[in-house]
């Protein structure tokens, strides 16, 4: 049966993703995950929640996957050597290089190539895959041919995020953020955030979102007040046909949000695949749907404030 | 042995018409943007030998680029462009996507690849698995410093090619915001990004061009050649890819140049004629991305840094 992975921006999401339901967590380590700090973690934090992993049954997964500076390989090595000590075996990874460095020093940890490698075809995931990944990320907008071919020709797990956002470009191939506003913010441990990068240091200013005039080369708007396409989605429709699949891990993103939000989404995905799972043939998503209506209209009011306030840092620095 | 490779990027042969080639090494055919781009030479395969040779006989080398974002359904096509650039005699093959860069592995490395600006190249380690896989050159990303990029030569024992002049990739996606239906019924497909679109908002310009996102001020290095060239990097892009003939032909002309004369040692200053070019052609202003640690849109320099503050 899929695996339902869940978000921990803290402890507390942490305790409250596996006390609905999820049968894994992913965290951030603090300055190397694509989220800011305040929704990552310290080493003893992570450290905590895999110890409470472990004693539920359960798996945290830790995410090390932002695109560093060749000079912060040696602190990665040192991070994940430290973790592995400690008993952390699973990480998400999204540079190539780093993923081969890691598998070759500790062959038994367990690396997924990240939605920041934007695997699209076969040919990607192998690649991923001999990079040392033993599951790889679809892309948000993959086709369901797509996945069912990478799960009958790459060997590899696949995992589908059914709560996430598609950005206007490719989600890890994009630097629209940093180029407005990009800043070097190095931690005590040597860490540079990349502030304003996501891939990097993943604060992501969403300027994608601010409202946009279309101008021709005359300097005439063609069109006023556009918005690049980046939508916040919540499938659900489609989990019966993941299942059908076999994917292997359903994931929910949203570090960002409230520990009470996510919460909410855990239980309402456990509740949904179990009972598809239960009874696949009688299975109808209708009863859903309402339910579903109310999580979202909550994710959409907490969205809508984190990126106006997310722009409004971006402009901050407009000047310079 | 030459002192510096200096590219132009062509995209179909309606850009190439016109463009005087003359200050180039090396010319990179085709768009990794979108395969309905008019002519686009990484989908037109049938074209790709005869400007191969052409160029050849230029005296320049020839790269072919590949698509950036290709979905499962574009990699027969791709299989058909490896083979097409290899057989043409083509010097290299630009590859943004590691599938490609695996397909081309696959097929035994007919043509040496170059890791374009979509690969995300940020590190040596990655650098290095490229490398393994059959790159010979990387050009790595656009948030990359200078310093960063020397490392990712240097420890990953592998070509850096540098950005020096144009606007600065910054997304790519597979959907088409120039138009409002399909492409394959939309009207627009495939005028509407050969004409300047431009985003506006608050004191931000980008440049659209559809499938991708590029900056709306243009990256220029002219005044820290000196120094790229003192750091060890030898090969240096102009993009032209959704540019005029004239942008393409007077640019390249001014780096020729100034690459020269700080190849040559000595004195080395903008020339008042140079910077005239460079800002006539940059509507929205210059920048120089983010090689000095700064947001991509910033100018770092004491020579062109006023050109179109307000933007």
């Amino acid at each position: 049966m899929a695996e339902l992975l869940a978000s921990g921006g803290s402890m507390e999401m942490v305790r409250a993703a596996f006390e609905n339901g999820a049968d894994a967590v992913y965290v951030g380590a603090k300055g190397w995950s694509r989220r800011r700090a305040q929704y990552e973690m310290d080493d003893p934090q992570i450290v905590e929640a895999a110890r409470y992993a472990r004693s539920v049954g359960k798996i945290l997964r830790v995410a090390f996957n932002t695109l560093p500076a060749s000079a912060e390989v040696p602190l990665f090595l040192a991070k994940t050597d430290a973790l592995y000590a400690e008993g952390v075996r699973d990480f998400i990874l999204t540079d190539p290089g780093l993923m081969m460095a890691l598998k070759n020093r500790h062959p038994d940890t367990i690396l997924h190539a990240s939605v920041g490698c934007t695997i699209i075809n076969v040919q990607d995931a192998l690649f991923y895959k001999e990079a040392g990944a033993s599951q790889i990320v679809a892309e948000c907008r993959m086709g369901m041919e797509t996945m069912r071919k990478i799960k009958e020709e790459a060997g590899v797990g696949l995992e589908v995020l059914v709560h996430a956002t598609t950005c206007y470009t490719l989600l890890g191939r994009c630097t629209m953020s940093s180029y407005t506003k990009h800043e070097h913010r190095v931690d005590a441990e040597g860490k540079d955030h990349f502030l304003g990068s996501p891939n990097r240091g993943g604060l992501c200013y969403r300027v994608c979102l601010t409202d946009w005039d279309q101008v021709g080369a005359d300097g005439e708007v063609e069109a006023a007040g556009l918005t690049l396409p980046n939508t916040a989605f919540f499938l659900a429709d489609d989990i019966p046909g993941l299942i059908d699949l076999g994917v292997d891990t359903i994931k929910i993103q949203g570090r960002e949000y409230s520990v009470a939000l996510v919460g909410e989404m855990v239980r309402f995905y456990r509740e949904l695949i179990d009972a598809c799972v239960r009874d696949r043939a009688s299975f109808r998503i209708e009863p859903w749907k309402e339910r579903m209506a109310r999580i979202v209209a909550e994710r959409d009011a907490e969205r809508r404030e984190k990126t106006a306030g997310l722009i409004d840092e971006s402009l901050a620095d407009g000047r310079q | 042995m030459q002192a510096f490779e200096l590219i132009a990027s062509v995209a179909s042969p309606a850009e190439l018409a016109g463009t005087d080639l003359s200050p180039y090494d090396a010319v990179c055919l085709g768009s990794p943007y979108c395969r309905r781009v008019e002519g686009n030479y990484a989908e037109a395969l049938g074209g790709i030998p005869e400007v191969v040779s052409r160029l050849h006989a230029m005296g320049k080398k020839a790269y072919v680029t590949s698509p950036a974002t290709p979905r499962e359904a574009d990699l027969p096509h791709v299989g058909r462009l490896v083979d097409a650039a290899a057989a043409a005699g083509a010097d290299a093959l630009e590859i943004h996507n590691m599938g490609v860069l695996r397909i081309l592995r696959e097929k035994g490395r007919p043509v040496p690849a170059h890791m374009g600006a979509y690969a995300n190249v940020y590190t040596h380690l990655a650098a290095g698995v490229m490398r393994d896989a059959g790159a010979v050159r990387v050009r790595p990303n656009a948030e990359v410093t200078l310093e960063e990029a020397d490392t990712i030569a240097r420890e990953g024992r592998v070509e850096a090619e540098l950005l020096v002049h144009g606007k600065v990739p910054l997304g790519v996606t597979d959907r088409c915001f120039l138009l409002s239906e399909p492409e394959e019924t939309d009207p627009k497909c495939p005028k509407a990004c050969q004409e300047e679109h431009w985003l506006a908002s608050r004191q931000w310009v980008l440049k659209t061009v559809g499938k991708g996102v590029l900056s709306g001020r243009d990256m220029c290095m002219l005044e820290h050649l000196p120094r790229l060239l003192r750091d060890g990097f030898r090969v240096f892009r102009v993009e032209g890819l959704y540019e005029s003939a004239a942008y393409r032909s007077e640019v390249g002309a001014v780096y020729r140049e100034a690459l020269s004369r700080a190849a040559a040692g000595g004195e080395y200053r903008v020339e008042p004629r140079w910077a005239d070019v460079v800002r006539r052609h940059a509507a929205k202003g210059l920048c120089n991305g983010y090689y000095f640690g700064t947001a991509g849109r910033k100018y770092v320099g004491t020579v062109l840094q006023d050109a179109n503050p307000e933007v």
